[in-house]
């Protein structure tokens, strides 16, 4: 306990620097901005500003990386309120009465609850980061490479199979991740994979190209085709932001639930935001005192889904700094910014990379002070920024996207590939594929192989490796059963549909 | 109508991942199969990853005979709240990007920037490209100098050498 307070102040000493400080302003202050865009996330932003930032030392690159991260949570619901174009799956909640309240003349007050909802939850959720990464490391340290790989099937599985609409086009996506990943030159072996004599494909499929082609180049294609010539109903922003007394109490025990929600599910490997921000919506409108104003713009439906919205997103960092799985497209990017300095994300990361995980930790605490004082006087700015007419808008995000992309290796073949990613990513949207599991997949399925391949050469070629070990042997238990246990409830409800 | 329309793009798009998959199934057989103390080869995960791709085109090519992909999205825009596909649209924002690949080591970052903005607003519905123009030319500008001078980071200065000296590479 001690040793967790010293080592958070002395990451606070880290990102107290006026350097970290600046980097951290910096991150926050974009993550806002290309939250409150629409059809800019924060996966697309940290994508495209990897390779330009190499040259920045890794400590300051990453702490304005959570930052944007960060930040885009609490910009989102600006957009979400003010446009009724919820920006991602986790923001739709927030939506429904947002907006509502933002057309009844209420947009202030959403606005508030809001962003202080999501620093009160962020802040909590931190401390529990905080309090819970170190046992958390303590356990990983006892994981073998068996119990990684059966870690990793169960990431795999969660983000691709159970979340979404689809099981069998959520699996498609991620094996085309998978794929993708094993493009390149075999790490264990030094044997050419998928690379066809093509020189540029040596090195592997970079997941910027990836993630900025089906994120920002199909996005566009798509808005380009089917949204482009629609005109979006802005709310005026008018009246007071102060909420009123009763504002405050409706709102607080909301946040307070919305944490308790938000928290323990992004820590699990169950991937995104929109699952608990749908359960504190659902929470809210079964205890609230006025259900009757559900669909009209209560105030708890704004108040609880937001604050999931963050606690979930603060949960999803201690898999990934603790046990080095990302369980959304951000945390996967944000991996990659690890593997860009040569750092490996897990139990390790808190020993060899002390002062750097800790002072990333310390800069979430001051991140979420920044934001709330961002955000709240500044509003009037961000909502300034939404007016941005479309045409500017997606004209920049494409300079910068394809900027991103040429500048990892100054090669226009990769520009190339963009555009075939941008393609992808078109079909992927209209046809309902999710984007999140092919990029999770190029990043985790290299090293959910190398952990199979350790594990396997431990017990000399031995398969029952992953049955005979406790840890291993119930992930990978409890990942056949998130499948079949849906599906025998389905097979169970036709079969009462069909009895008369 | 729209529905057999929506149920060709479902078929061409199964049979793409089945393709895929297959591809990719022969040349990870062709891959060598020695592995050490592990008793597997660099080509035991590639022929895992793509059998499942086989195996999931053949799943989605069967949903597709047995009433169509299960919770699909609907194939009329205006139920998605969104108009027809706009071809143009899609075309322009294709050409800039295009056009931008061929550009950026000739004309340079800058100028390639300008025509990728102006082709992208063109798309988007922009009716003014001289003014787009301009905003791209700028937004350019700023980009290359602040990440070439700030950031250090080496972009093509093109044609515009001369105006920019030795700022690029």
């Amino acid at each position: 306990m001690t040793e967790t307070l010293n080592a958070l102040l002395s990451g606070f000493a880290v990102a107290l620097t006026p350097i970290n400080l600046l980097w951290g302003v910096i991150g926050v202050t974009l993550g806002t901005a290309v939250g409150v865009l629409p059809g800019v996330g924060p996966a697309l932003t940290v994508a495209m500003l990897l390779p330009l930032t190499v040259k920045i030392d890794p400590t300051g690159a990453l702490i304005m990386f959570a930052g944007i991260y960060y930040g885009a949570m609490y910009g989102g619901s600006t957009t979400t309120i003010l446009l009724n174009t919820p920006g991602e799956s986790a923001s739709i909640a927030t939506a429904l009465e947002g907006n509502k309240m933002a057309k009844r003349g209420r947009a202030g007050p959403a606005l508030a609850t809001a962003a202080i909802g999501s620093f009160v939850a962020g802040s909590i959720s931190v401390v529990l980061l905080t309090l819970l990464a170190p046992i958390v490391v303590e356990l990983a340290l006892r994981f073998s490479p068996a119990d990684y790989f059966a870690l990793m099937v169960f990431a795999f599985v969660t983000v691709a199979a159970v979340l979404g609409s689809s099981t069998v086009r959520g699996l498609t996506t991620l094996f085309i991740g998978l794929l993708l990943g094993l493009v390149g030159i075999d790490e264990t072996t030094g044997q050419m994979r998928f690379a066809f004599g093509v020189p540029e494909l040596l090195d592997g499929i970079d997941v910027v190209v990836l993630a900025v082609g089906l994120f920002a180049v199909g996005e566009a294609l798509y808005g380009a085709a089917y949204q482009s010539r629609i005109k979006d109903q802005l709310e005026r922003m008018s009246g007071s932001l102060m909420m009123t007394r009763d504002d405050w109490r409706r709102s607080w025990p909301a946040w307070l639930r919305a944490t308790a929600i938000g928290f323990p599910f992004g820590t699990i490997p169950a991937g995104g935001a929109e699952i608990p921000t749908f359960l504190s919506y659902a929470t809210e409108k079964k205890l609230s005192k006025h259900p009757e104003e559900f669909g009209h713009g209560a105030i708890e439906g704004v108040a609880g889904p937001e604050a999931a919205n963050n606690a979930s997103s603060t949960g999803v960092l201690v898999p990934l700094l603790t046990l080095g799985i990302p369980t959304s497209a951000t945390a996967a990017i944000l991996l990659a910014a690890f593997q860009n300095y040569g750092i490996q994300p897990g139990p390790l990361l808190f020993q060899t990379q002390s002062s750097l995980v800790w002072g990333l930790i310390a800069s979430l605490y001051i991140g979420n002070v920044l934001l709330l004082v961002l955000n709240l006087p500044l509003i009037g700015l961000w909502v300034k920024v939404l007016t941005i007419p479309k045409p500017w808008l997606y004209g920049g995000i494409l300079v910068f996207a394809t900027l991103g992309a040429y500048s990892l290796h100054q090669s226009a073949t990769d520009l190339i590939t963009l555009y075939v990613f941008g393609l992808l990513g078109f079909a992927m949207r209209r046809w309902g594929f999710p984007v999140a599991p092919a990029v999770i997949g190029l990043i985790l399925g290299p090293l959910a192989e190398t952990q199979f391949r350790r594990a396997l050469s431990i017990s000399q070629g031995d398969p029952s490796v992953f049955i005979t070990q406790p840890i291993s042997a119930s992930l990978l238990a409890l990942t056949a059963a998130l499948i079949i246990v849906p599906w025998l409830l389905r097979l169970r409800r036709r079969n009462a549909r069909r009895a008369p | 109508m729209a529905r057999a329309a929506g149920a060709r793009a479902e078929l061409a798009l199964s049979l793409g991942v089945l393709a895929l998959g297959l591809f990719a199934l022969t040349t990870a057989l062709n891959l060598p199969s020695a592995g050490g103390y592990s008793g597997i080869g660099p080509n035991a995960i590639p022929v895992a990853v793509s059998g499942a791709l086989v195996a999931l085109g053949a799943w989605l090519l069967v949903e597709v005979f047995t009433g169509g992909w299960r919770a699909r999205i609907s194939d009329d825009p205006l139920e998605r709240g969104e108009h027809a596909f706009n071809t143009p649209a899609f075309a322009w924002v294709s050409v800039g990007l295009l056009a931008q690949m061929v550009l950026i080591h000739r004309a340079g970052f800058v100028l390639a920037a300008a025509v990728v903005f102006t082709c992208v607003a063109r798309g988007f519905g922009s009716a003014r490209p001289a003014r787009d123009a301009m905003i791209g030319l700028v937004l350019g500008l700023v980009v290359f100098l602040f990440f070439v001078k700030f950031l250090n980071v080496g972009l093509p200065a093109g044609w515009l050498a001369p105006v920019l000296g030795g700022a690029g590479i």
